[in-house]
C-alpha cells in the first residue's frame, strides 16, 4: 500500500521550500502520469513519503511571447498549448503534437511540464520540443539554470533534474520563417494510443533552390529515449528535392535506430514503420 | 497521516468534505456524496466512465486528488435532471437508442455536456473528438453520436 502525507504549495517559493526540506517526494502536477502509477503500485515510483501538489500554482500556468523566444509555464496544459495562437503561430507542431495525447479528459489535466519530467521513451511533447532545442528554465533554493531538454533527459523515465529543482519555465527561441516542421504518429487506436512510434522534424528551406538547409529529426519510442538521429540529418542536409532518395532514407533511420537499440523484439515492426513514418514526414514537409 | 479539510461546489452545493491524502476526486463523490452516477471504470483514466466536470473542463475524476481541489466547483451526471425534467442531451440518449448497458452513458453525458457548453455548434468529428476519452462496447457509438448531434442541431433552432 502506497501512503504519503500531501502538502499543497501556493506558489513557486513555496513549492522549492516543500522540496528543499521534505525528502522523498514526488510533485504532483496534472497527475495524469504520478496517479497512474500510485494506482498500480508502479515500481517506477521508488520510495516517497510525500506528495508536494503544484498544479494550483497559477504563476507556472503561461504562454508568453518575447521578440526572440517564446516561453512557456510548466503547468500549462495540452488543451491550452491546442488552443493557443502563438504555439500555433511560431511552433505548430507542438500543437499537432499535444492534439495527439490521450483525450481531452487527459489533455484538459495533462501538462508539458509533467510531460517532460516523466521522460517517458514515448512523451509526444519531448520529440517536438527535442528538435525546436528547447531549454528548461531549474530553479532551486540556491540556484538557478538552464537546460537544454537534449541533456535534460537521460535515460528512460530519467531526467537530470536534481530533487529539490523545479522546472519554471520551457523557452522555445523562434525560427524564422524559412522553417517548417512536422509530426507523425502511430498509435494502436485514434485516441488513448501511447505512441508505438512518433518522429518529430524541422527543416529550414530554401524554396528558391528547393534544398534543405538545415533539419533536425527526433524519432519518440524508438529509443530508450529521445534523441537527435544526426547521422540521418547529415545524409539529408544539403540536398535539393531531386537528390533525395526516400527509400534510401528510410532504410537509414532504421539503421540509426538499431545502432543505438540493437536488434529487438519490436525491430521486425519498428523499422519499417519508421521508414514509414519518416516518408510521410518529408512527402508533407515538402508537398511531394 | 492527517486528513485534509477541502470545500467543494458540488452541482452547485457547496460541500465540507474531510479528505485522505491519497482519497481521490471518484470516491469523494461515490463514497461522501453518494453521486453513483459517476462509475469506477479502469481506475486509469482510460475508460471515461468517471467523467464529470471540474472547473468547465471534461477530466477523469479517478486522476484527480480531492485534496487538489480545494474551492473547485464540480458537476456530475446528477446536475442534468431539472425539476424532474430531463437535460436535452439525456432524452437525446433514450430517444436515440445510446444506451444500452449504460455503464458509460453518465460519462458520455458529460463529456458531451462539456463539449456543447463550450461549442454549441459542434461538428461530427468535433463531436467525436470530444468523446474519445470515453469507451463503449455496446452501441457501437453511432447512435451516441446522433444523440449529442440531434441535441446540437436543436441548439442551432
Amino acid at each position: 500500500m502506497i501512503e504519503f502525507e500531501f502538502l499543497s504549495a501556493k506558489n513557486i517559493e513555496e513549492a522549492i521550500n516543500y522540496m528543499h526540506n521534505y525528502k522523498l517526494s514526488k510533485l504532483l502536477a496534472g497527475g495524469t502520469d504520478l496517479l497512474v502509477d500510485i494506482h498500480k503500485e508502479s515500481p517506477r515510483l521508488g520510495e516517497f513519503s510525500y506528495v508536494i501538489d503544484i498544479s494550483n500554482i497559477e504563476e507556472l500556468r503561461f504562454i508568453k511571447e518575447y521578440e526572440d523566444i517564446v516561453e512557456i509555464g510548466p503547468l500549462t496544459t495540452h488543451t491550452m498549448l491546442i488552443e493557443s495562437p502563438i504555439i500555433n503561430k511560431y511552433f505548430p507542431l507542438l500543437a499537432i503534437a499535444a492534439k495527439t495525447i490521450g483525450s481531452p479528459q487527459i489533455r484538459n489535466r495533462g501538462t508539458i511540464g509533467g510531460n517532460i519530467s516523466n521522460a517517458s521513451p514515448a512523451a509526444d511533447l519531448v520529440p517536438p520540443l527535442m528538435v525546436l532545442n528547447a531549454e528548461l528554465e531549474l530553479k532551486s533554493m540556491d540556484d538557478k539554470r538552464f537546460v537544454p531538454i537534449e541533456e535534460f533527459i537521460v535515460g528512460p523515465y530519467k531526467t537530470s533534474k536534481k530533487d529539490d529543482e523545479l522546472i519554471t519555465s520551457i523557452r522555445i527561441p523562434k525560427l524564422d520563417e524559412s522553417y517548417k516542421g512536422n509530426f507523425q504518429k502511430i498509435g494502436r487506436r485514434q485516441a488513448l494510443n501511447i505512441a508505438r512510434l512518433n518522429l518529430a522534424l524541422i527543416a529550414k528551406i530554401d524554396e528558391a533552390n528547393k534544398k534543405i538547409e538545415d533539419i533536425r529529426i527526433v524519432p519518440g519510442s524508438a529509443t530508450p529515449y529521445p534523441l537527435r538521429f544526426k547521422n540521418l540529418e547529415r545524409e539529408i542536409e544539403g540536398k535539393t528535392w531531386n537528390q533525395l532518395d526516400l527509400d534510401y532514407l528510410s532504410q537509414k533511420i532504421g539503421e540509426e535506430m538499431i545502432s543505438i537499440t540493437g536488434e529487438r523484439w519490436s525491430t521486425p515492426y519498428k523499422k519499417p514503420a519508421l521508414g514509414g513514418i519518416l516518408k510521410k514526414a518529408m512527402n508533407e514537409l515538402l508537398n511531394f | 497521516m492527517k486528513n485534509i479539510v477541502v470545500t467543494l461546489f458540488v452541482n452547485g452545493k457547496k460541500e465540507v468534505l474531510e479528505v485522505t491524502s491519497k482519497e481521490r476526486l471518484l470516491d469523494t463523490l461515490r463514497d461522501q456524496l453518494n453521486l453513483k452516477s459517476v462509475k469506477e471504470g479502469c481506475d486509469v483514466g482510460e475508460c471515461g466512465a468517471c467523467t464529470v466536470i471540474l472547473n468547465g473542463q471534461a477530466v477523469n475524476s479517478c486522476l484527480v486528488l480531492t485534496a487538489q481541489i480545494d474551492g473547485y466547483e464540480v458537476y456530475t451526471t446528477e446536475s442534468l435532471e431539472n425539476k424532474g425534467n430531463l437535460h436535452p442531451l439525456q432524452q437525446a440518449f433514450i430517444d436515440y437508442h445510446a444506451i444500452q448497458c449504460g455503464f458509460c452513458t453518465t460519462g458520455m453525458l458529460m463529456s458531451a455536456k462539456a463539449l456543447l457548453d463550450k461549442n454549441s455548434n459542434p461538428s461530427r468529428e468535433d463531436i467525436k473528438t470530444a468523446i474519445e476519452g470515453n469507451l463503449c462496447r455496446c452501441t457501437g457509438y453511432e447512435q451516441i453520436i446522433q444523440a449529442i448531434e440531434s441535441v446540437s442541431k436543436k441548439v442551432k433552432g
